[in-house]
């Protein structure tokens, strides 16, 4: 069968570090078919024009995680993403090394900074040395405990997440979306002992810093949805420890400030996260806001049926045990 | 067009300069805004952070307000937006709307989820149209380059979100386009504006709203527009701490969003509330080219 072919031009970064003085672009265009996976034109290319184009790649079928890039700025794997809606949303497709991790050669990156972020949460089951696994026996779990897991197991550590992740470009010290969700899948998983321990030392190392921007969600090929999985960490967090953190506190804050009137009460909100001495620190921008915006300092009114809030509060808050 | 007005609470408080263009532009395109006193925050994804049921039940609550008076939601902003929509996903989990109606039922408050939450962008681009838009244009924005920044929750997550597109969307370029103004394609306008970690760690979240400016900036943005009051804080209120964090003047006026519309349909920069941003907006204004282009 026949299929219509396009012109294709790729946009593909090449840098040797130490060999080149700068990054630069190098243009190759082909006629493919516009279901042809980016990952495949890139292995064209290095077949039939370009030998020296280095890439990372192996099963071609979006299971091992190594062919992970930047696709016209999109963190995908190259191997399931296709060219047509490329070159129909861009007319090309840009293709560049995954961010947040340093470029070895071309579209190549060290991934030491991913994976050290992964050693970090101890990715390995705690177990109680006094109740120790049964020696050749499974052990079992209820479809509810391997629900609570929700889509964390897909993971393939492709990165792509990782390399989408704002935090983690304004903060190298963010564990990134992989890690955190992995950290998620032993925090819920019943076999592990250490679900306090985990989640106090994750907390001041950079659980509050996630902006909820839902990128990682986008870029994960597998639907693990790691933005979603941070939230649970955050709420389970408070729920063990309280306001331990300016994150947990703000949280914490915004969530007692609506039982005033129903509307937020912006100066309340910044003192219980602040308190009095950090408020002293934002002295002067709030003036700077102030004379802009006086409504800053104004008491929101109390919205009509504030009984119907206070009383979902006290059914839902804290939330009811959940039936096993 | 008859439509269910949540402002939300920023464009009640500092954010006033927003609910004032909103009204403008929604009373010169015909669109009556039906206000209800007994909305309440939407919880801003933070009240999500520590109590995600309690969360889904107050959105629930506020979804069921418009639902009893048979009307849609109108939003203004993409947390707004975010936070009622997820309520609507998560109520479709039999578990989660147990849980909720328990607390709703006893209240008298019925949730059937039929309504639909819709985005000011939205209802210009879609229900109102741009070629109506276009019709009502009276000073076209020629010759003002606007990089649209998009806020993340009108964005993402996606399937959830019902948002044309998770990192490509061009609603809001369209709008641009439609009122005279010449959109700037840049990676910043769909990331983060820092806003959710001021409070956390406000150099970060600077530095992060920085770098989207920087890059609106270097793709020739003489403004910034957000359908977001919180980008617009974090853009706007906080733009000083971004630039000290960026090294970098920045000097960018920002918009938001039914500003830029009312400009375009005759609005006064003081029926717009212009004078309430803390960077001045008159380089943007001067940029526009007082007679139409040929």
């Amino acid at each position: 069968m026949e299929t219509d072919t396009i012109s294709a031009s790729f946009d593909v970064y090449r840098y040797r570090p130490g060999k080149d003085a700068a990054p630069h672009y190098q243009r190759y265009t082909l006629d493919l078919t516009p279901h042809t996976p980016v990952l495949t034109a890139l292995l064209k290319i290095r077949a039939e024009v370009d030998p020296s184009l280095a890439l990372r790649y192996s099963c071609r079928s979006a299971i091992c995680g190594s062919c992970a890039m930047q696709i016209n700025s999109k963190s995908r794997l190259a191997c399931e993403t296709h060219i047509g809606p490329e070159m129909e949303r861009h007319g090309r497709v840009v293709v560049e090394p995954m961010r947040n991790q340093p470029v070895l050669r071309d579209l190549v990156v060290d991934q030491t900074p991913f994976w050290k972020e992964y050693d970090r949460i101890e990715p390995s089951l705690k177990l109680d040395p006094r109740r120790p696994m049964p020696e050749g026996k499974p052990t079992k779990m209820s479809p509810a405990e391997v629900d609570r897991f929700k889509e964390t197991p897909r993971c393939i550590a492709c990165a792509a997440c990782y390399s989408a992740c704002p935090a983690v470009e304004a903060d190298p010290g963010f564990p990134g979306p992989m890690a955190l969700s992995k950290l998620y899948r032993f925090v819920v998983d019943p076999r592990d002992t250490a679900h306090q321990d985990r989640l106090l030392r994750i907390q001041p190392n950079g659980l509050w810093l996630c902006l909820r921007c839902h990128l990682c969600t986008e870029a994960c090929p597998k639907d693990v949805r790691p933005s979603e999985r941070i939230r649970d960490l955050k709420e389970m967090a408070i729920a063990v420890q309280g306001g331990t953190e300016l994150g947990s506190r703000h949280a914490i804050g915004f969530k007692e400030n609506l039982k005033g009137a129903g509307q937020l009460n912006e100066m309340k909100l910044v003192r219980a996260t602040s308190g009095l001495t950090g408020m002293l620190g934002q002295i002067g921008q709030g003036i700077r806001v102030w004379r802009k915006k006086p409504e800053i300092m104004k008491r929101p009114r109390t919205i009509e049926g504030m009984d119907e809030i206070t009383k979902i509060y006290a059914a839902l808050d804290p939330p009811p045990k959940e039936e096993p | 067009m008859k439509i269910a007005y949540y402002p939300g609470c920023v464009a009640q408080e500092s954010g006033k300069e927003l609910d004032m263009a909103t009204r403008w532009v929604c009373r010169t395109l015909g669109i009556e805004l039906v206000e209800f006193p007994n909305f309440s925050c939407c919880g801003s994804g933070f009240v999500d952070e520590a109590n995600e049921v309690l969360n889904i039940a107050i959105n629930a609550r506020n979804l069921a307000i418009a639902e009893r008076a048979g009307l849609d939601m109108l939003t203004i902003c993409s947390t707004c937006q975010g936070m009622l929509t997820l309520a609507k996903v998560r109520m479709q989990d039999p578990k989660v709307k147990g849980r909720v109606e328990g607390a709703l039922k006893p209240l008298g408050i019925e949730y059937k989820g039929t309504v639909k939450v819709k985005h000011l962008l939205r209802v210009l681009t879609e229900d109102i149209g741009l070629p109506a838009i276009k019709a009502k244009v009276r000073r076209p924005l020629h010759g003002m380059k606007v990089g649209a920044f998009y806020g993340c929750h009108l964005l993402r997550p996606a399937d959830e979100m019902e948002s044309e597109s998770a990192e490509e969307p061009h609603a809001f370029e369209d709008l641009l386009d439609a009122v005279g103004a010449t959109p700037v394609d840049y990676r910043g306008r769909v990331m983060c504006c820092g806003f959710p970690i001021q409070f956390v760690k406000p150099t970060m979240a600077s530095a992060i709203a920085g770098r989207q400016i920087l890059d609106a900036k270097s793709h020739g943005a003489d403004a910034m527009a957000t359908p977001c009051p919180l980008c617009h804080l974090s853009l706007d209120a906080y733009q000083n701490k971004a630039a000290k964090e960026v090294r970098a003047p920045l000097d960018m006026p920002v918009f938001h969003l039914p500003q830029v519309v009312g400009l375009a349909l005759g609005a006064s920069p003081e029926e717009l509330g212009l004078s309430r941003h803390l960077v001045p907006t008159d380089a943007a204004l001067a940029k526009v080219r007082s007679s139409a282009p040929a």
